[in-house]
């Protein structure tokens, strides 16, 4: 089976979905592995929420597309090259500063993102960014929360966290990188930017974190599909089943 | 006798509950904390062998619904931990005697979920004989345990179920998934018989618990009801229940089972099932690689709270 | 968890108008930790729609010797109980 995506807004909101389906599936390694179960409870909760909001990212998307295509199909049946999430989201769990740096930075983007497609002109996809900002809100009251207690709890937590945002911001010029696209289906890509970096200065200063500097990289671009290595491994374990039994339906 | 074991014994007489203010006999206190606590670490360490295919179910749909499942095993398991620490246990102390292997949890986590029909089977047969005792200790006499009990069966109900659909979704699906189906059954149907425990004649606190109402039912009544239960489910599926002895007795009305293979439960008991070691090993690294984000938290809350309090 | 984190009772308030109701506890090492682990193991079914936390050691209780002192004086007092009266017959809505 070869997905074929022919229609810009279908171009553009895969970006959007793909991020969520793998940061869902990143959040979900901590089942039964997070530092107590109460956190245990809530990461899957964020995970459940981002599954969710991707499912219903395809379905838009298959609807665009003349459903030519199921969500399951988008998950399990299209190769590397043809993902489009930013690679901040790929990035493994080394860690839970990780999990939540990566979480932070993500929900602070998310926030903007969902805030100006809910001016779309696709009606379900606005129907969709209501449900969606009250997601992104309380994941971002978590992620912050525990940005906080990372940063200023103990001189390892601090060093931990401050490693982590030193590997992911690298993981962060692309998504600025706003091309016709992007400003096609955004309202406003600078304020995408301007706030993220707002906040996330904000946050560091006030957590004992310091924002180095990164130089700029020689990484392509997410919107061509361009990924870390990390996103074979991903992929090759959570399309194992479809692939290995093409004829076998799953629901 | 003083007023209150007077008071403590009418309250079993009466079936009422023993809340955890209440005088009682600290027999009673000991046994209750072993069987909550045993309750709360089986529902944990469950979570292991079908977070084993969390990563690799087959569709979103899916993928959700087994992600929510596993979610609300570790509710049960906080559900029970803080009963456990109305009886004077510390969270602390439980999960210490988890690692030191002083305390157990149920033999049937330590078998290996080898393919994605394991999750159908997981669900199907061992959440299902899971709420044959569940619904049964809804009536034990500890009050919060009772009450734990009734939320938690609540919770349950979609747990069998979506077990079933996994299961039903392979036995009519292409062959290779009926052989997966009926893999999953053979190797989880005797497990799960003998996850109700020993038969009556062998069981070692079963007198006790039961005047005291902590357990209800016996452990083979309750067997023989899953059993009954559950062989007409295999058949709609139309998979085979691995047991050739099986057959049905018209007098009774119930199914009788060939002997058990009890040599192999006790095994698994102490200590040598497939994954033993793993599942312990599993929980153990979560809760030692993240010490230092516990301690994060403690020190952050040490700086902040005191200002409020 | 292991040392510094407290117990949080937890009390849901179903639909506004109903009182809040106790429905367990939590632990949390601090009190926004604690209101979400409320609502990430109470509430995950929608079963409320406002929560409390409380730290258990805020919580008064009678203690155990003395509560036949506390609770005994009100059981001979059943005129405070509507039924206590007999209301003549043919008189409504009392
Ligand atoms: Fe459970
Ligand atoms: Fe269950
Ligand atoms: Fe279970």
């Amino acid at each position: 089976m070869k997905i074929t995506i022919e229609n810009n807004e279908a171009k553009f909101l895969f970006r959007i979905a793909d991020t969520s389906l793998i940061l869902a599936q990143r959040m979900a390694e901590l089942c039964s592995n997070a530092p107590f179960l109460e956190e245990d409870i809530a990461i899957s909760n964020c995970s459940l929420d981002l599954f969710g909001r991707a499912e219903e990212l395809y379905k838009i998307i298959a609807t665009i597309e003349g459903n030519k295509f199921t969500p399951d199909d988008y998950v399990f049946r299209r190769n590397e090259r043809e993902f489009f999430n930013i690679k901040l989201v790929e990035q493994p769990n080394e860690d839970f500063a990780w999990t939540i740096t990566r979480q932070f930075m993500h929900d602070v983007w998310a926030k903007e993102v969902f805030t100006q497609l809910s001016s779309s002109k696709n009606e379900e996809l606005v129907g969709l960014c209501s449900k969606v900002l009250k997601e992104i809100e309380y994941s971002l009251l978590h992620s912050r929360d525990w940005m906080y207690r990372l940063g200023l709890g103990t001189e390892e937590s601090n060093k931990r966290t401050q490693d982590a945002i030193d590997h992911l911001l690298k993981y962060v010029e692309e998504i600025f990188n706003f091309d016709d696209l992007d400003k096609e289906y955004f309202s406003d890509c600078a304020n995408i930017e301007r706030v993220w970096q707002e906040e996330i200065n904000r946050v560091f200063s006030e957590i004992n974190i310091e924002r180095k500097e990164i130089q700029p990289l020689s990484m392509r671009d997410f919107r061509d599909g361009f990924h870390s290595e990390h996103i074979g491994h991903l992929l090759s374990i959570m399309q194992y089943l479809p692939r290995a039994y093409p004829d076998a339906k799953w629901s | 006798m003083d007023k209150f074991e007077q008071a403590f014994n009418q309250i079993i007489e009466d079936d009422l509950k023993v809340e955890p203010r209440d005088w009682m006999p600290e027999k009673y206190r000991q046994t209750n904390i072993r069987q909550i606590s045993q309750h709360a670490h089986s529902e944990i360490i469950g979570m292991q062998p079908e977070g084993n295919w969390l990563l690799r179910a087959p569709s979103l749909r899916s993928k959700q619904v087994l992600l929510a499942k596993i979610q609300d095993e570790a509710g049960h398991g906080l559900y029970l931990y803080s009963v456990a620490e109305t009886l004077g246990i510390s969270r602390q102390e439980m999960n210490e005697q988890l690692h030191n292997q002083t305390a157990k949890y149920s033999s049937i986590f330590n078998y290996p979920t080898v393919t994605w029909a394991d999750m159908g089977a997981v669900g199907w047969l061992v959440d299902g004989a899971a709420i044959v005792n569940q619904v049964s200790l809804q009536r034990t006499s500890y009050g919060p345990y009772a009450r734990a009990m009734v939320r938690i069966c609540k919770e349950e109900s979609f747990h069998q179920r979506q077990g079933y659909e996994i299961m039903c979704q392979m036995a009519f699906g292409t062959a290779a998934q009926k052989e997966m189906a009926q893999d999953a059954l053979n190797r989880f149907w005797e497990p799960a018989l003998m996850m109700f425990g020993p038969h009556d004649a062998d069981s070692v606190h079963k007198g006790q618990s039961m005047a005291w109402k902590i357990k209800r039912e016996s452990n083979d009544h309750l067997r023989q009801r899953f059993i009954d239960r559950t062989v007409p489910q295999a058949e709609y599926l139309g998979l085979t229940i691995p047991d050739k002895g099986l057959k049905f007795n018209e007098e009774t009305g119930h199914y009788e089972t060939s002997p058990f293979n009890w040599d192999e439960f006790w095994n698994v008991v102490n200590g040598n099932g497939p994954c033993n070691q793993e599942r312990l090993d599993h929980h153990k690294k979560a809760h030692n690689d993240n010490r230092w984000v516990r301690e994060a938290a403690e020190a952050y809350a040490e700086k902040t709270e005191a200002q409020v309090a | 968890m292991e040392k510094g984190d407290k117990v949080w009772e937890v009390f849901v308030q179903k639909k506004s108008g109903l009182p809040f109701k106790h429905v367990g506890s939590v632990r949390a090492y601090d009190k926004k930790m604690a209101i979400q682990n409320a609502r990430d193991l109470y509430t995950r079914r929608s079963e409320g729609r406002a929560l409390w936390v409380v730290p258990v050691e805020a919580i008064v209780s009678v203690p155990l010797d003395n509560a036949d002192a506390f609770f005994d004086p009100a059981d001979d007092k059943a005129y405070r109980h509507a039924t206590f009266y007999v209301t003549p017959e043919g008189v409504n809505h009392l």
